[in-house]
C-alpha cells in the first residue's frame, strides 16, 4: 500500500452524560469534552494533534450526549481544520469497542487504510505521526501509544507487557490488583480496518459462551462480574487483553507527558501540560507581556482575544482565561481556568481553582486551593454564577452553582 | 495624689508582642499600653506614678525615664521578688505611696483602656465618704467575672459574687480604684487579692462605693480583646478629638495613622485602623480592624482584617492576613501568602500559607 493511497480516520471517544459525574460541578453546564483547558474544549486537543496526520479524511466523534450539546462546536471546529468532523451519537453506552464497531459503516465509508481512535480525556502530546510510521514498520493490526510510569500508580490504568525488541503487545490488564507492569496504555491507538473483525469474533465468542453458560447455571450462579448488555464492548479488557501476545497488537512508547482527565484537579494540571505543548503547536496562542500597556504575564499563559485584562494585573504561570472574562486592576491570577465572562475585580487573587461561567469574584477577595490535583478538595471550585463578595476568602472549596459567599468558606461544599 | 499601676508579669497572653516588650510597652493606638494611663494620671494632677512590676524592670524604666521629663510626672517602680497578686504590692510600695497629706491614691490594671475619667472619680470619692471607690461597668455575661452588687441609691457595695451561676447584677469590677491611704493598713505584705481579699472586707464595714465607669472599658490583655478595644478606642476618639483621625475618601469608618506613616494610592481603610510612626502602606492596600505598628511596610493589593502587625514586619504583596493573626516584631510575610490566624514569633519569614490558625515558633 503506497502513501498516495493511504486515507486515515480519526475517531475520539467522547463519552456520555452518565459519564464524567467526577467533572460536577463543571459538567452541570457543559458535557465534560466541551470544558476548557488551556482555553480549548478539552476535545480539542486531540482534534488539534489530528491536523498532523496525513491523508486525514474524517474525525468523528462518538459518545451519547444529544446532539445539539456538540452541534456547535463540530461546526466550529470542521471550517476550522477544513477536516469534516462529524458527531456520532449512540443511543446509550456500547464500550468503546461496542460504539466503534456500531458506526463501523461510517467509518469504513471513506475506505480508510488506518483509523485512529482517541480518548477524549487523556492529555499528552500525541504523537499521531510517529504513531503511523512505527505501526506501518510492526506491519500488524494495531498499535497502542503506551508510557512508562511509576510502579505504585500503574494499577490505576491498565498494565501492559511489550517485547523488548519487537514492541509487541504480549499481555494485558486493566487495573490488576497486584503490579504487572509498570508499561500503561494510554488509550490512543491506531488500527487497521482488522479491528472489525476483531469486534465481530469477540462478540460472537462472547454469544457462544453465553449459550455454554446456560447449560451450567452453577457457573452462572458463581459469576460475580456485572452482567454486561450483549453489545457491550470494551476495547481493553475484551479485544486487546485476548489478542496480546498473537502478533497482531503492537506498542508505541511516548517519553513525553502524559495523564488521564478524570477530575477537575486533573483539568487544571493538564491545562498547564497543554499550554507548555503550545509551544510546540501553537505558540500564538501563548500570552506575552508587552511592557506597561499591557498585564504581566509570568509563565504560560492563554488569554482570549475578548477577555479584558487590566495592565496592572499580574497573570500566570498556568492560567487559562475564556472569552469575554474582564480581569481588574491589581488582580493576581496563578494556576487557575477562568471560564467565560467571569469578573474578577480590583486586587483579587485568584490561586489552585477553576472559576466557572458568569461567576464574580470581590475586590480583594481571595479564591485558593491547595494545588494538590489528586484529592477531592485540593482545588477550589466555583460552579456557575457564584458571587464571592469583597474581602471574601475561599479555600479548598467546592461551589455549586449560583450561590453568593458572604463570608469565609474553608474546605467545605457549599450545594 | 499618686498612682500605683498594677503592671505584674510577662504578659504570656499578649505573646508573641511581649517577647519583645513588657506588656505595658505594646502600642495600642499609636502609644504604649501605660502611657495612655500615665497621661491620664497626669491630667488629673498625680505627680508621681509606682509601677508594680515583677518583670524586666530595667526595660520599663528606660523606657519611661524618656517621658518623666516630656510628661513632667515622677515615675517609679515598685519591683517584686516573687508575684504578690494584686494586694500585696500595695503593700511593698506602701513608702512610695504614704506622704502624710492623707490624699487618696489610684490603683490602676495595666491591662485595662477606657477613658479615664479620674476627675469624676475624685468628686465621686469626696462625696460618699468610704475608703474606697471602685469604677464598675456592664458587661453581657456577668457569668465570667466578679458582679458588684451594690445599694443602687447610696452606690456602697454590699457583696462581690465571683462569677454567678444565676444572676445577680451585671456590673462587674473594672480595675481602676481610688483608695484612702487607710486602707494600706487593711493590707499585709504577702501574696493576697485585692478583689477577693480585701474588697470584700472594706464592703463588709460599709467602706466601698462603685461609680458607673462612662464610655467604653475593655481589658485589652490578649489580642482578641487589644482589637476590640481598638475600634471601643476610636470610637471614643471620634467623640472626643475626630481631628486625630483621618479622613478622605479611603477611609472608612475610625482610622488612625501616624504623621510620619505614608499610604499609597487606591487604599482602602478602615473601619478601626492604626498604622503606627514609619509605617509604610503601598498602593491599593486593603485594611481593615487591624493594628500596623511602627516601621512596618505593607505591599501592593494585600489585605489585612483582623490581626495585628508587629513592629518592623513586612506584608508581601497580596498576601492575605486574617483571623487574628498576630505577626510579632521583624516578620516577614511573602508575596501571595495567606495566613489564617497565624501567631508568628518574632524574626520569622513566611514563605507558605497557614491555612489553620497555628503558632509559628
Amino acid at each position: 500500500m503506497g502513501s498516495s493511497d493511504e486515507r486515515i480516520v480519526a475517531v475520539i471517544m467522547v463519552g456520555g452524560p452518565t459519564k464524567g459525574t467526577r467533572f460536577r460541578p463543571l459538567s452541570f453546564n457543559v458535557p465534560k469534552p466541551l470544558i476548557p483547558l488551556a482555553g480549548q474544549p478539552m476535545v480539542h486537543h486531540p482534534i488539534s494533534a489530528c491536523r498532523r496526520i496525513p491523508n486525514l479524511t474524517q474525525i468523528y466523534l462518538i459518545g451519547f450526549y444529544e446532539e445539539r450539546e456538540f452541534a456547535l462546536y463540530v461546526s466550529a471546529i470542521s471550517n476550522e481544520l477544513r477536516v469534516p468532523v462529524r458527531y456520532l451519537r449512540e443511543d446509550r453506552p456500547h464500550g468503546s469497542a461496542g460504539g466503534l464497531y456500531n458506526f463501523r459503516d461510517y467509518i469504513m465509508d471513506e475506505n480508510p487504510s488506518h483509523i485512529f481512535l482517541l480518548n477524549c480525556d487523556v492529555c499528552c502530546s500525541f504523537p499521531l505521526p510517529e504513531m503511523l510510521d512505527a505501526h506501518k514498520g510492526y506491519g500488524g493490526m494495531g498499535t497502542l501509544l503506551v508510557i512508562k510510569v511509576s510502579a505504585e500508580s500503574a494499577n490505576q490504568f491498565g498494565e501492559l507487557v511489550a517485547d523488548p525488541q519487537t514492541n509487541e503487545l504480549l499481555h494485558y490488564t486493566e487495573k490488576p490488583e497486584t503490579f504487572v507492569s509498570d508499561l500503561i496504555n494510554c488509550g490512543v491507538y491506531i488500527f487497521t480496518p482488522d479491528i472489525f473483525r476483531a469486534i465481530q469474533d469477540s462478540f460472537t465468542q462472547r454469544k457462544d459462551r453465553a449459550n455454554l453458560r446456560r447449560v451450567s447455571s452453577f457457573e452462572a450462579l458463581q459469576s460475580a462480574t456485572k452482567v454486561l448488555p450483549a453489545d457491550y464492548l470494551r476495547l481493553d479488557q475484551d479485544i486487546l487483553s485476548p489478542l496480546a501476545g498473537k502478533k497482531v497488537l503492537y506498542t508505541y512508547e511516548t517519553r513525553d507527558f502524559w495523564e488521564q482527565i478524570k477530575t477537575p484537579g486533573m483539568s487544571l494540571k493538564c491545562s498547564g501540560l497543554f499550554l507548555a505543548q503550545f509551544h510546540h503547536t501553537s505558540p500564538h496562542l501563548l500570552a506575552e507581556s508587552k511592557g506597561s500597556r499591557s498585564a504581566t504575564i509570568i509563565g504560560d499563559v492563554y488569554i482570549h482575544p475578548s477577555a479584558k485584562v487590566h495592565p496592572t494585573a499580574k497573570i500566570g504561570p498556568n492560567v487559562s482565561i475564556s472569552a469575554n472574562a474582564r480581569i481588574g486592576a491589581g488582580a493576581r491570577l496563578v494556576s487557575c481556568i477562568i471560564l467565560d465572562d467571569v469578573d474578577i475585580k480590583e486586587h483579587a487573587m485568584v490561586i489552585h481553582s477553576i472559576v466557572g461561567w458568569r461567576s464574580s469574584i470581590g475586590k480583594w477577595s481571595r479564591v485558593q486551593g491547595g494545588g494538590d490535583y489528586n484529592t477531592k478538595l485540593g482545588i477550589t471550585i466555583l460552579g456557575e454564577s457564584v458571587a464571592v463578595d469583597d474581602e471574601v476568602v475561599v479555600i479548598d472549596s467546592i461551589i455549586l452553582p449560583n450561590k453568593t459567599l458572604t463570608v469565609r468558606v474553608q474546605e467545605e461544599i457549599i450545594l | 495624689m499618686k498612682a500605683l499601676i498594677l503592671v505584674g508579669g510577662f504578659g504570656t497572653r499578649l505573646r508573641p508582642l511581649t517577647l519583645r516588650v513588657p506588656k505595658p510597652l505594646v502600642d495600642f493606638a499609636n502609644k504604649p499600653m501605660i502611657l495612655h494611663q500615665i497621661e491620664a494620671l497626669k491630667e488629673v494632677g498625680v505627680t508621681e506614678v509606682v509601677l508594680a512590676i515583677n518583670y524586666q524592670p530595667e526595660v520599663m524604666l528606660n523606657f519611661l525615664k524618656e517621658f518623666e521629663p516630656k510628661l513632667g510626672i515622677k515615675i517609679t517602680c515598685s519591683q517584686e521578688t516573687e508575684p504578690l497578686g494584686t494586694a500585696g504590692p500595695l503593700a511593698l510600695a506602701r513608702d512610695k505611696l504614704v506622704d502624710g497629706s492623707g490624699e487618696p491614691f489610684f490603683v490602676l490594671n495595666s491591662d485595662v483602656i477606657c477613658e479615664y475619667p479620674f476627675t469624676e472619680l475624685v468628686n465621686f470619692h469626696k462625696s460618699h465618704g468610704g475608703e474606697v471607690t471602685i469604677m464598675i461597668t456592664k458587661v453581657d455575661e456577668p457569668s465570667k467575672y466578679g458582679v458588684v452588687v451594690m445599694e443602687e441609691e447610696t452606690r456602697r457595695v454590699e457583696r462581690f459574687v465571683e462569677k454567678p451561676k444565676i444572676f445577680v447584677g451585671n456590673k462587674i469590677n473594672a480595675g481602676i480604684y481610688l483608695l484612702n491611704p487607710s486602707v494600706l493598713d487593711r493590707i499585709e505584705l504577702r501574696p493576697t487579692s485585692i478583689e477577693k481579699e480585701v474588697f470584700p472586707k472594706i464592703a463588709s464595714d460599709q467602706k466601698l462605693y462603685a461609680m458607673d465607669l462612662p464610655g467604653f472599658w475593655m481589658d485589652i490583655g490578649q489580642p482578641k480583646d487589644y482589637v476590640t478595644g481598638l475600634g471601643l478606642y476610636l470610637n471614643s476618639l471620634r467623640k472626643k478629638s475626630p481631628s486625630k483621625l483621618a479622613f478622605g475618601p479611603n477611609m472608612i469608618g475610625n482610622v488612625l495613622v501616624h504623621e510620619n506613616a505614608s499610604i499609597g494610592e487606591g487604599c482602602l481603610i478602615g473601619p478601626d485602623v492604626t498604622i503606627g510612626p514609619g509605617c509604610v502602606v503601598e498602593s491599593s492596600v486593603r485594611l481593615s480592624r487591624c493594628t500596623v505598628m511602627r516601621g512596618a511596610r505593607i505591599k501592593n493589593h494585600s489585605c489585612i482584617s483582623n490581626s495585628i502587625i508587629g513592629w518592623h514586619s513586612t506584608v508581601g504583596q497580596w498576601a492575605r492576613i486574617e483571623n487574628m493573626t498576630i505577626l510579632g516584631e521583624d516578620v516577614h510575610v511573602g508575596d501571595e501568602v495567606y495566613t489564617n490566624g497565624g501567631v508568628v514569633l518574632p524574626h520569622k519569614e513566611i514563605k507558605s500559607d497557614i491555612l489553620k490558625p497555628d503558632i509559628v515558633m
